[in-house]
């Protein structure tokens, strides 16, 4: 059989408040995902308040003007579907997805919170015991909790928005104030600060209708400050160590500052982000969990379609006690000198190009566990309208990804995998034995 | 601030949510079934939209056949199955896996064995025979073997260190006593004694396709993809395994309270549970909006109250459980150490009042809506599909399953749903799971009926 090539029809609009609005109609099944993703992510929240973007993301759902707390919820709910938020490095999303006749229901709710949020004391004490139990149960009391995405980023950058904590100090989430809360609202969720997608069990002239009946009317805000996210020049490799205190295997977590979004080294990056960690026949699993047997469990991405600023490309190493964490990293470094050195071969960065176009059909298609259909779909044109202003990426630019050559993967492993360009986190366990 | 005030532009369009328009009917694609000679079911279902396909493949043999015997031998020889066939290597087998932009997952829960491709639909003739090759031809190479054994026991040392894995350990062993869900996962000693001779022969017996099921979505035509089906299964073999029976679980009398010892914890993991019912019984769709209406929802009772009201944990919830044989009802919060207590006299209201009174009207029609949505979404991705495909044919459901679900759950009563929580939510007999610091929350565990510690490698702990 021949390939199918993938065309996802997509309409894009910008309405007079600066919102842009984008829709593509799919109407193999009778439902529809609605995001609202806002350019505010926790490396842009301001500095003394680690944590607040993510803690402003649970206001978000404590009510609007004309829908209080569990409205929102309620109502897509018992509509018959599903919804989150989550907090990103460069944005924050809001979506839902359910039987395509809430459409109009779920904008109505959406433009709501837009317009208005409508929150007190009371709520802001309730989220913020929220969030801490959030913190425990994902970071603080759990095995290799936050391993490395809250250990990496202090050891490997400089800048304050690239470095801090992002789940938050306890202290600065205790800090946080009602007028912080409405000033952050003023400031970052407005419409020209924002997109909103549509996708699905829809007509895309209707629902841009709808879009514009609820949205429209929303006041456009002076842009927000753009944040100097921007990292000083590295010359030497940065190493740091954190106290496993629940997890018996030291676990390590190695990170190579990546590519700026969009160059052609971006591209290159991408491709060879997969020839080292496209699972078990990517070449760091294979050298250290099949072939040298030190490791239990390899994994590692870059995760470079949806950040907009200073991000690494990740391997996480759980290596066996009976090795160090040194000869775990030296056996890692064969690996990239041995792609330095001698490239990939015509198969392998022709298979690996197969299994990134299937993988990123994946992500259209499910990407969050599935649950929510065309998750992907929305996150990655909700990423390419932001960063890049073109929605219609989501149709061109794995052209850029499959043409990547064996030259352009070997000159950008010489570039970027280098010790001067990496920080290295040694999560060490304080015990070997488990629980009492 | 002495300028007019604006005329009012809140037009009444914003001030109140819009009412839903019709719902367009959902179809679930057609399913064509058909069982091979040699006894393997095979179910097809279009699902055209991407350009991939997913195939699973279900033996009807997991770990709770091995439970006493060998437990977890059935997912240590499903870890090693996609470790070489006679004719592929472990590395040939990955590498012929990225040629096709495919995964491959191997995985044996406690009533089946399973491997699960997904990959390009331009590849799927060699996909599905790489998918038998792996169902027919493993070889178990020892080399392989005792890499994946070395793995799964490191595995199992962090596992015992997890606060939601030791929770649910010792509930499994509390509520299935004698029965072998009682077992879901093996120790580190018994991992280290597995040989290879072992998974030979539980794949020998086990692996047949008499019994078997085979489901496959995804952008095929469906006489394409039987045809393809037929060439690569229908010369398999062998004769039918024996399936074991098992002894009933125990009966509960009254409420206890079993504390797992994680000292210095900054939070305790808190896991209620009965036994309930299984996706064959009457009750099930009963029990399944009563679930909803208590804690399997965002919107639901038990969220509300110690989640947005007080604050006590970030992710609380109930869910039913069916097993093939049994089934259970849980209530889990990890919270902050000093609300345990507290947390647990609000499960146990909510589950006293869901039992006491009707649910509201608007309850139980949010409740009906939230279920058959989410229960449809299904129908939109390949994964999902696939998912709901197995529920039907691994649990022997009616073939209209799906397509009656939405009249089934719509046609239920305020009446009903007191009648499965009455039945299903056993409050006065449900068993308390509690997994922390045994100085900062024993007392408060304490109140709610006889208290018995466990260290995290389950022998009862004195002190």
């Amino acid at each position: 059989m021949s390939p199918r090539k993938l065309q996802i029809p997509v309409e894009h609009a910008t309405f007079a408040n600066g919102l842009r609005v984008v829709a593509s109609p799919d109407r193999s099944a009778p439902f529809v995902t609605v995001g609202v993703y806002y350019q505010i992510g926790f490396r842009l929240e301001p500095r003394g308040r680690s944590g607040f973007a993510h803690l402003f993301e649970h206001m978000m759902f404590q009510g609007s003007e004309n829908a209080g707390k569990m409205e929102h919820i309620r109502l897509v709910n018992s509509s018959g579907g599903l919804l989150n938020g989550t907090t990103n490095y460069d944005i924050t999303n809001y979506f839902e997805s359910v039987p395509s006749n809430a459409l109009e229901r779920v904008l109505w709710l959406e433009a709501d919170r837009m317009r208005a949020l409508k929150v007190d004391e009371e709520n802001l004490r309730n989220q913020r015991d929220v969030v801490k139990e959030e913190v425990r149960v994902n970071v603080l009391n759990q095995p290799y909790g936050g391993f490395p995405w809250l250990d990496l980023p202090p050891v490997a950058f400089r800048n304050w928005p690239n470095a801090h904590n992002f789940y938050g100090d306890f202290a600065d989430l205790d800090a946080a104030t009602l007028a912080d809360v409405q000033q952050f609202f003023r400031t970052y969720y407005a419409p020209n600060n924002a997109v909103l997608l549509m996708l699905g069990d829809l007509e895309p002239a209707e629902a841009l209708a709808f879009a514009r009946r609820y949205f429209e009317d929303i006041p456009r805000q002076p842009s927000p400050p753009r944040a100097d996210v921007s990292e000083p020049p590295q010359t030497d490799e940065r190493r740091g160590e954190v106290a496993e205190k629940l997890g018996p295997l030291p676990a390590l977590a190695i990170g190579y500052t990546m590519p700026e979004r969009e160059t052609s080294d971006w591209y290159a990056a991408a491709i060879l982000d997969r020839v080292l960690h496209g699972g078990r026949a990517g070449r760091v699993y294979r050298k250290l969990v099949l072939d040298e047997q030190m490791a239990v469990d390899v994994d590692g991405n870059a995760d470079l379609l949806e950040t907009n600023g200073p991000t690494q490309m990740v391997t996480r190493i759980f290596h066996k006690p009976e090795f160090t964490s040194e000869g775990t990293v030296a056996v890692f470094d064969e690996v990239i000198e041995e792609l330095q050195h001698r490239g990939t071969a015509h198969d392998e960065l022709e298979d690996v190009k197969v299994k990134f176009r299937s993988d990123y059909y994946s992500m259209l298609e499910g990407g969050m566990g599935s649950y929510m259909p065309r998750f992907g779909l929305m996150h990655y044109l909700a990423c390419f309208t932001l960063f890049d202003g073109d929605p219609q990426r989501i149709n061109t630019i794995l052209d850029g990804f499959l043409s990547v050559t064996p030259d352009r993967i070997q000159s950008v492993a010489k570039k970027y995998l280098v010790p001067g360009n990496r920080a290295v986190l040694l999560r060490r366990p304080v015990n070997r034995g488990g629980a009492s | 601030m002495t300028s007019p005030s604006a005329p009012a532009t809140s037009v009444s369009r914003h001030s109140s949510p819009p009412v839903l328009t019709p719902e367009r009917p959902l179809a679930w694609p057609k399913r064509t079934t058909k069982t091979l000679a040699n006894g393997l079911e095979v179910v097809l279902a279009e699902s055209r939209t991407f350009p991939k396909i997913s195939a699973q493949l279900y033996f009807r043999s997991g770990n709770a056949g091995v439970a006493y015997s060998a437990p977890g031998l059935a997912e240590m020889t499903a870890t090693v199955v996609r470790t070489g066939t006679r004719s592929r290597s472990s590395r040939q087998i990955e590498e012929d896996l990225r040629r096709m932009g495919a995964s491959l997952g191997t995985s044996a829960g406690a009533d089946a064995s399973a491997i699960s491709v997904s990959g390009l639909a331009e590849f799927s003739s060699p996909l599905l025979e790489l998918l038998a090759d792996l169902a027919r031809n493993a070889s178990f190479p020892e080399g392989e073997f005792e890499r994946e054994r070395r793995q799964r026991y490191e595995e199992l040392k962090v596992d015992r260190t997890t606060p939601s894995f030791l929770a649910n350990e010792r509930l499994r062993r509390v509520l299935f006593g004698a029965h072998p869900y009682a077992v879901v996962a093996p120790t580190e000693e018994q991992v280290a004694a597995f040989r290879r001779e072992q998974l030979v022969e539980f794949y020998r017996d086990h692996y047949v396709p008499v019994g078997s099921l085979l489901l496959v979505v995804g952008d095929f035509s469906t006489d394409f993809m039987f045809d393809q089906v037929q060439k690569v299964f229908a010369s398999w073999g062998g004769p039918k395994p024996e399936q074991p029976t098992s002894p009933a679980p125990p009966r509960q009398s009254g409420r206890r309270v079993h504390l797992v010892r994680m000292p210095g914890t900054v939070q305790a993991h808190v896991l209620v549970g009965n036994v309930a019912i299984t996706r064959r019984d009457p009750d099930w769709y009963r029990l399944t909006l009563a679930n909803s209406i208590y804690g399997g929802a965002f919107h639901s009772r038990l969220v509300l109250n110690i989640r947005e009201q007080k604050g006590y944990t970030y992710s609380p919830g109930s869910s039913v459980h069916a097993l093939s044989q049994q089934g259970y009802f849980t209530v889990r919060a990890a919270v902050r150490n000093d609300v345990v207590g507290a947390t647990l006299a609000e499960i146990f209201y909510e589950m006293d009042r869901m039992r006491a009174l009707r649910v509201t009207p608007g309850e139980l029609e949010s409740a009906r809506q939230y279920l058959t949505g989410v229960f449809s979404l299904g129908v939109a991705t390949q994964n999902g599909l696939l998912g709901q495909l197995s529920v039907v044919y691994l649990d022997v459901l009616s073939e209209d399953y799906l397509e009656t679900y939405r009249e089934r759950i719509n046609a239920l009563t305020a009446d009903d749903v007191v009648t499965a929580a009455r039945h299903h939510f056993d409050s006065a007999n449900a068993q308390i799971v509690v997994v922390g610091d045994p100085v900062q929350i024993g007392d408060q565990a304490a109140l709610f009926g006889p208290v018995t510690q466990y260290d995290s490698r389950g022998a009862v702990s004195v002190n």
